[in-house]
């Protein structure tokens, strides 16, 4: 019975796509048969590696134009798709799913960070309207009606999210990458068509928008000292007519 | 008709089509071939329209991210979604590669090939009974494009592909692009290749467009079909001498809807004009 070599051979493939000097890899621990095989068609190998190196990082051109912009100005931009993909972290059988895996690599292995501490804020951002967009699909969640009385809670779409970031990320351009420090409030949804939307918010609606969510709107606007309900209410009726907002729930 | 009433060329459903094939009820395609991947958990406009289409049109489903030859467990999330989409799609069979995808957890979205050996064919063989036992349709392969042989063979991929067929008892997605492609990287002649393999097992034909770059030609998606790749194609219908579907493959480059029907309509008629004849096909 010959040793099994499968898997070992498919480790020596994906190695040689993934790992930074994949180029390199030597078929260390392959039967020589094998080992002269692949030494054979080294080159056609070297194919291999570019087809499916170039199948990950294209979403990840495509999603993240900015900060790819800001890394190439840098020279970064290949290092970080090197420590993206040697990572080992793309684990979806979705597509879709690779542009927010390097997202979620990118929070939790801060990677550039120190020197570019808005990175994941500014590859959020650049995520936010496609993620919105392809969400799947909810039942509308219960609502008492679409009026926004004081004694009532807001309840959002479920595709509804109130984002902070620390800095003007939405403001960031291919000419110009690096986003200013600055508190910046958006709301992401999606409207009755199905498509994404992106709003600016003031930090006191973002405020009103989260915390009328747990409690009525009366007491958030007390508490936010927000003294013209009326200005509020044509907002909110705004927000459930653009559907950002489900409608209102009052007490049971 | 071919199996499950399905045949003549149908087209793959391609996210910037929707809006007008959605609109466009008479659009003439007899099928669409969808990929699970791009329409499980998803949601919003886009969704919307797949659904649409795929709820009124025939449908065809053709998976890329099962590893059928790897070593990962199954992605129990993506089966049952996978299984709930057939049912919903009422496709006679699911079609996917005959190649590994993912390695230790880590999903490479590429179509690698299995080394050409007794013991890939024992493994692959037990991995598609599996799934042929889990899904609600039948299971069938695609034979893969490579540019490379993972190590010693023992066999070559004519032999590897017919072993893997008839051990698992699966029917056959017969990529004519494929074939052609891989004929012209390793200087073999296809219609010879494909007179040695067991043609009864086949259920579907893909055929796409490809690219040479000096001397190694790649399976592109992203281009017209090739006058000889279609010729292929007509030669492997006369000697099936019956009208299995075949799919226009079109991944990269994509055209407006309108350009790629009407290669659509010029691949029909070399589909038809073979079928036609009845001494032909059974050339």
């Amino acid at each position: 019975m010959p040793e099994p070599m499968l898997l070992p051979l498919q480790r020596t493939l994906a190695a040689l796509v993934l790992e930074p000097e994949g180029e390199a890899t030597a078929f260390e621990g392959l039967a020589p048969g094998h080992r002269r095989a692949l030494d054979r068609w080294r080159e056609r190998l070297g194919t291999y590696r570019e087809l499916a190196r170039l199948s990950l990082v294209e979403p990840l051109e495509d999603m993240f134009p900015v900060l790819r912009a800001l890394l190439e100005t840098e020279g970064a931009w290949e290092g970080a798709v090197d420590a993206f993909l040697g990572a080992r972290c793309l684990s979806s059988p979705h597509y879709r799913d690779i542009a927010p895996t390097f997202l979620g690599w990118l929070v939790e292995s801060r990677w550039g960070q120190d020197r570019w501490p808005f990175l994941a804020e500014l590859a959020h951002f650049e995520l936010l309207e496609a993620v919105v967009a392809r969400l799947p699909d909810q039942e509308p969640p219960p609502v008492d009606g679409r009026e926004p009385l004081r004694a009532a809670r807001i309840v959002l779409d479920p595709t509804a999210q109130v984002i902070a970031y620390a800095h003007a990320v939405h403001r960031a351009q291919v000419d110009a990458p690096a986003p200013p420090r600055e508190t910046t409030c958006l709301l992401a949804f999606r409207d009755a068509e199905g498509e994404a939307r992106i709003l600016e918010l003031t930090e006191a609606t973002a405020a009103l928008l989260v915390q009328a969510q747990a409690g009525t709107l009366g007491e958030v606007v007390d508490r936010l000292g927000i003294p013209d309900f009326p200005a509020v209410e044509t907002l909110l009726r705004d927000l459930v007519d653009r559907g950002a907002i489900a409608g209102f729930a009052l007490p049971a | 008709m071919g199996r499950g009433g399905f045949s003549g060329v149908g087209v793959g459903l391609r996210r910037s089509h929707l809006e007008r094939v959605a609109a466009l009820p008479g659009h003439g395609v007899p099928f669409w071939e969808t990929c699970p991947e791009n329409v499980i958990g998803e949601g919003g406009r886009n969704h919307r329209l797949a659904r649409a289409v795929l709820e009124r049109d025939a449908v065809l489903t053709h998976g890329l991210s099962l590893s059928v030859g790897g070593f990962d467990a199954w992605d129990e999330d993506y089966l049952g979604g996978l299984r709930a989409f057939l049912l919903e799609t009422g496709t006679p069979w699911h079609s996917e590669h005959l190649c590994f995808t993912s390695v230790d957890g880590s999903s490479l979205h590429e179509l690698l090939p299995l080394p050409f050996t007794r013991e890939a064919v024992a493994h692959t063989v037990a991995r598609v009974k599996e799934l042929q036992a889990r899904l609600p349709v039948p299971l069938i392969l695609e034979n893969i494009t490579y540019y490379a042989e993972l190590g010693q063979g023992e066999m070559d991929e004519a032999a590897f592909i017919t072993e893997v067929l008839e051990g698992a008892d699966s029917g056959w997605l017969l990529d004519i692009n494929n074939v052609y492609v891989n004929a012209l990287n390793f200087g073999f002649d296809p219609r010879e290749w494909l007179a040695r393999m067991p043609l009864d097992r086949v259920v579907q034909m893909h055929i796409a467009g490809h690219r040479t770059f000096g001397d190694l030609t790649l399976d592109t998606h992203g281009a017209e079909v090739a006058d000889p790749v279609i010729e292929l194609m007509q030669w492997a219908l006369a000697r099936l001498g019956r009208p299995v579907p075949v799919l226009l493959e079109r991944d990269n480059h994509i055209p407006d809807l309108e350009v790629l029907l009407a290669e659509r309509g010029r691949i029909q008629e070399a589909y038809d004009a073979v079928l036609a004849v009845p001494g032909r096909a059974r050339a």
